[in-house]
């Protein structure tokens, strides 16, 4: 085709290209599609039971449960059919369970990491291993969520935790000039009560800005533009489209537990320090003994692979391994490569400690 | 991009050169400021310009909230305050409720483990001792 046609071609089919590009902008995907059955509630949190598809004599007796972060929605794990973590781990035969946090409201703005991990996540461990049967458990904590998995790991390790699998675990704040959020939050900066003060909460629309805004480019821009170039490519624009709706499906963060975030963690590292206090009890990393995996992603912009290693030299747990693998913190396990890379591998290191 | 580039046996892309050049552009731009937004002077800069923010839309939101509260109150409706303190007391009941079904659980157990044993085949001694026993 001579070039002057290709371009009059290219630009004949600008218009539709157009409104195809504002559709998968402005339309959600179906998300979040598996079968499950919420099994205990409290407050806001949820506990799902996943629908098993594997009969239960073939199912590892180990049930998992898995804890994800305070400010997203949790069906990353389960984002769409055919591109599902869980999905994914139920066809692997685990009797899967999924601690929804719910959304934070003013009523909620007092509420602590000490209430997460004191109040709510032994009650739903109980309440996973009455319906599951099984005395021992398995956790898998993603981001916020493996803070949550490791306080728990540490503060309750008699409670038959057998296996922990932390994803992008943002638990070593030392390395100030390598963590971008540790310099934003830093306190000649920014004032923690003051905004506290003003919103109760910190407000989702505000954190997803942080999260943006350490790699503006890529967030605001190239995103958009990967979108335009395969806009013709139904495969690229559903999972775009996936994607999208659960970047900007934001949630607020309970003003207690960011304030705990802030100066606590990022401002004072207590928790790898072994001196974070929850309700008076000291979260001693020591006393970590449940086998670990630890899952990096060696291009994480939001938990830098540094605040993740220190861990495995300060628990106590004789089965551990670190698991570096290339790519972004949803990236890992949300992204087109996931169900290659890192599932099998995570399903691989449970399955052997699942019998 | 890679697929795009790919022309041999396909139509010649009359973008492509547009697009290198785009993506090299956009790649030297994504790097730099990703090297701008961690520095102190950046931190300073959105620090500086959310503090504004509050500290000039704070006399605007207490003035707000407290006209609300006095409107609520002529009309006999409950302020927000009032809401939070009963998500509040719920929340004490949920927990009361999820204690009082650990406990039941734990009786449960406590009862299933002797009918268990029972069920279980049992030993021929104790078995006649309980006969002689009745």
């Amino acid at each position: 085709m001579e070039p002057a046609a290709a371009v009059i071609n290219e630009l004949a089919v600008l218009p539709e290209k157009m409104s195809e590009f504002a559709h998968a902008v402005k339309t959600r995907s179906a998300i979040a599609q598996t079968p499950k059955e919420c099994i205990w509630t409290l407050n806001k949190a949820k506990l799902w039971r996943y629908i098993p598809v594997v009969p239960a004599e073939k199912r590892h007796p180990v049930p998992l449960i898995m804890v994800f972060a305070l400010m997203n929605r949790p069906y990353i794990l389960d984002l769409r059919p055919g591109h599902s973590f869980v999905e994914f781990m139920l066809q692997n035969g685990y009797d899967l369970y999924l601690l929804d946090w719910g959304e934070p409201g003013p009523e909620d703005k007092g509420l602590k990491f000490d209430d997460y991990v004191l109040d709510y996540m032994p009650r739903a461990i109980r309440k996973m291993k009455q319906v599951s049967g099984s005395e021992e458990f398995s956790m898998l904590g993603w981001c916020i969520g493996a803070i949550l998995a490791t306080a728990y790991s540490a503060l309750r390790p008699d409670d038959g935790l057998r296996n922990l699998a932390l994803l992008t675990a943002p638990l070593d704040y030392g390395d100030k000039q390598g963590i971008t959020f540790a310099r934003w939050v830093d306190e000649k900066f920014f004032d923690v009560d003051k905004v506290l003060a003003a919103f109760g909460n910190m407000p989702g629309e505000l954190i997803d800005y942080g999260a943006r805004a350490l790699k503006p480019v890529d967030n605001y821009v190239l995103n958009y533009l990967k979108l335009w170039d395969n806009i013709e490519n139904p495969q690229v624009v559903e999972a775009w489209k996936a994607m999208n709706t659960w970047v900007t499906d934001n949630i607020p963060l309970a003003g207690g537990a960011f304030r705990q975030l802030i100066v606590d963690l990022y401002r004072h590292n207590r928790l790898i320090r072994n001196e974070w206090l929850l309700r008076g009890e000291l979260v001693h990393l020591g006393r970590i003994r449940a086998n670990l995996l630890t899952v990096i992603a060696e291009g994480d912009h939001i938990t830098p692979p540094c605040q993740s290693r220190t861990l495995m030299e300060k628990v106590s747990s004789r089965d551990k391994e670190l698991f570096s693998i290339p790519g972004g913190h949803i990236g890992i396990m949300a992204g087109s490569a996931a169900h290659r890379n890192t599932w099998p591998h995570i399903e691989g290191w449970l399955k052997a400690r699942s019998k | 991009m890679a697929e795009k580039q790919s022309t041999n046996g396909k139509d010649y892309d009359p973008m492509g050169a547009f697009r290198e050049m785009r993506d090299n552009y956009l790649d030297a731009w994504a790097k730099s400021m990703v090297e701008t937004v961690n520095t102190d002077a950046y931190a300073k800069a959105t620090g500086m310009l959310l503090d504004t923010y509050l500290s000039a839309s704070s006399p605007f939101r207490e003035a707000v909230e407290k006209s609300m509260l006095q409107t609520l109150q002529q009309l006999s409706m409950p302020s927000r305050a009032d809401f939070v303190s009963l998500a509040e007391r719920i929340t004490h009941i949920e927990l009361k409720l999820d204690d009082l079904d650990a406990g039941l659980d734990r009786i449960e157990k406590l009862l299933a483990k002797p009918i268990a044993a029972r069920t279980a085949t049992p030993a021929p001694a104790r078995r006649s001792k309980r006969k002689g026993a009745k």
